[in-house]
């Protein structure tokens, strides 16, 4: 085994894999919740493996509403995924071999891969990468099963502090992120523009909500 | 294969389609391009919204839990944040103990 590699499961499995695992066994218990089967929670978690994406598709999903406002949803909610995989494919090497990468370009690899992959030697850099990234992808699996089996089990209460963990995770993420350049304008939109997701309601909402605030806040960024 | 089998399908074919797109155009597109700013704008404003709706006006189980122990999760998760310098696993305990602790408060 490479010793990058090594390295990357290792500091995986410390903080990232427990802040990983309460949301992601929210989610488990979320779909288990909502009705839906083991498998399609794995799927969902190991193939769309974007929390935001996975929690609204479920949300459509599980109230049985048409497939393409579902998926609209949450590929807006996951629209990131994009700009994310711009800024670290020049740290992942060169050549097909950082498409290795691809299904694991997710917030919690992509944040420690853009903080550790500047400061290793290039050689180490992919193998870290897949460390760390495949590490935290079997950590979050395991939630996601652990969650959807032991659902029945837990207490409503319990139950509704796990479903906390994930809207809670993502607004430290967020506010951690407010001082890039051109986040706190779309974080500002976003919370703005959460009343007319209400007012529109169903699966639309929320992206016409994202669009609009978004659109404004990168035109507002533009003129300032 | 049932609407939720078809859209779970689509987004994992969409959500591979823009990694994909996005590590072809790492070496060719700046990160500081106006589509990309664009996109990431609109991915921020989303996750935004929808953070403000899951905390503001929850559906399903959560809404169980009562407004002013939400917000206090929150404050306790931010507060958490900023004092353990800006480390995740602490914050989220301290908002998940703090709704739990509120919940029973408020009943």
């Amino acid at each position: 085994m490479h010793p990058s590699l090594h390295t990357g499961i290792r500091e995986a499995l410390g903080a990232p894999a427990f802040a990983m695992g309460a949301t992601f066994l929210a989610f488990g218990a979320a779909v288990a919740e909502a009705g839906l089967s083991l498998p399609w929670a794995l799927l969902c978690t190991g193939a769309v493996y974007g929390m935001a994406g996975q929690l609204v598709l479920l949300q459509v999903a599980a109230g049985g509403g048409a497939a393409l406002p579902a998926v609209v949803a949450a590929t807006a909610a996951n629209a990131r995924f994009l700009p994310m995989a711009v800024a670290i494919a020049p740290l992942l090497g060169r050549g097909r071999g950082r498409y290795l990468a691809l299904p694991f370009i997710a917030i919690t690899p992509w944040a420690a891969g853009m903080r550790v992959l500047p400061g290793l030697p290039e050689p180490a850099r992919r193998p870290w990468f897949l460390g760390f990234a495949i590490a935290s992808w079997c950590a979050a699996m395991a939630a996601t099963a652990a969650g959807h089996l032991a659902a029945p089990n837990l207490p409503a209460e319990l139950r509704a502090a796990l479903l906390f963990a994930n809207p809670l995770y993502f607004a430290l993420l967020l506010a951690a992120d407010a001082a890039r350049p051109g986040v706190a304008p779309a974080l500002a939109a976003g919370v703005l523009a959460a009343p007319l997701a209400l007012a529109v309601g169903g699966a639309w909402g929320l992206p016409l909500a994202g669009l609009l605030g978004g659109t404004l806040a990168f035109l507002w960024g533009r003129r300032h | 294969m049932s609407s939720a089998d078809w859209a779970l399908a689509l987004t994992v074919g969409i959500g591979l389609a823009l990694r994909g797109c996005g590590l072809l155009l790492g070496g060719a597109l700046r990160p500081d391009h106006p589509a990309i700013a664009w996109a990431s704008a609109v991915s921020v404003a989303t996750l935004a919204a929808f953070v403000t709706l899951a905390i503001a006006a929850p559906a399903g189980l959560l809404a169980t839990v009562p407004w002013p122990a939400r917000l206090a999760g929150l404050a306790a998760g931010g507060l958490a944040y900023g004092l353990w310098r800006h480390r995740l696993l602490p914050a989220m305990a301290a908002g998940l103990v703090t709704l739990l602790l509120a919940r029973l408060w408020t009943g």
